[in-house]
């Protein structure tokens, strides 16, 4: 594919990109991800997407609840547009959600946009009561090798713990 | 939104701090934040369950970034009686650039770290 193709191909592809008005849901809005194609599918890489400003409710006592999300994923096809990941993750603002629940969700959804090889969705939320919550989702296509990275990836996890405070 | 009194002693030096701000830019996008309060007590201090109420009261609120601390400090201000009385809010990067406001007495904000961080 030349540039110029590739080019437009994109552009068509993603409507809220450099849109000039961007309006922002407050209530879960999944409709809002967006994906690219991914050029280089023969190659397995890592895309992390790191955000640090999400925010939803507690669905028991209406209480903001804060974290930072981490979405580790390789690609297939599809890829997703990171401005359509951020308003679809601000669209949590006034949804309730329990924070184990949100991390599955936020990981089913990617994965039903994209197909990827690979995905996780780390939660990595503010404490509450002094306690706080890391819920880890993670899903592999039915290809051996990245049901290897995925059984590995979650066998091993809390070799590594992340360690608060 | 008042902010109730709590008696404490006089001459306390006192710092809050919360990470969990949140408003809307005038174009509705959510800005996120971390505010500083600092004061000296002249017998008064507020009720930090109203406080917190009082934050969270501010996520649906369309403010200019600029105007998030005097927002807070004149809150403050109408409920209790203080000395020194001044707010720093640090937002996060918004197309990179990272905004201080400060309204207030000048003072130190104790950078605490940020214990959601991964390492």
């Amino acid at each position: 594919m030349d540039k110029k193709t590739y080019k437009d191909k994109r552009a068509k592809e993603v409507t809220q990109l450099g849109a000039g008005h961007t309006e922002y849901k407050y209530e879960y809005a999944p409709q809002l991800l967006e994906t690219f194609e991914n050029v280089h599918p023969q190659m397995d890489y890592w895309v992390t997407l790191n955000a640090d400003e999400f925010t939803s409710l507690c669905p028991k006592t209406n209480q903001p609840d804060f974290g930072t999300l981490i979405i580790n994923y390789i690609p297939d096809v599809k890829m997703v547009e990171s401005k359509s990941l951020k308003l679809y993750l601000f669209s949590f603002m006034n949804s309730g959600e329990f924070h184990e629940d949100v991390v599955n969700k936020i990981g089913k959804d990617l994965v039903t946009l994209m197909q990827p090889k690979y995905l996780e969705v780390v939660g990595l939320f503010y404490p509450r009561g002094n306690i706080s919550i890391h819920p880890t989702f993670s899903y592999a296509n039915d290809e051996e090798k990245y049901k290897a990275i995925e059984k590995y990836r979650f066998l091993n996890r809390n070799l590594n713990p992340q360690r608060v405070g | 939104m008042k902010l109730n009194i709590l008696h404490v002693k006089e001459n306390t030096h006192i710092q809050y701090m919360s990470h969990e701000l949140l408003f809307l830019a005038q174009s509705g996008q959510p800005y996120r934040g971390t505010v500083y309060i600092n004061f000296i007590s002249i017998g008064e201090t507020f009720d930090l369950l109203d406080f917190k109420k009082y934050l969270t009261s501010l996520r649906d609120k369309k403010l200019y970034a600029e105007d998030i601390a005097c927002e807070i400090y004149e809150t403050i201000a109408k409920s209790i009686q203080t000395q020194d009385l001044g707010v720093i809010v640090d937002l996060t990067a918004r197309g990179g650039i990272q905004q201080r406001l400060c309204y207030g007495t000048k003072f130190d904000a104790v950078q605490k770290k940020n214990i959601f961080q991964v390492r």
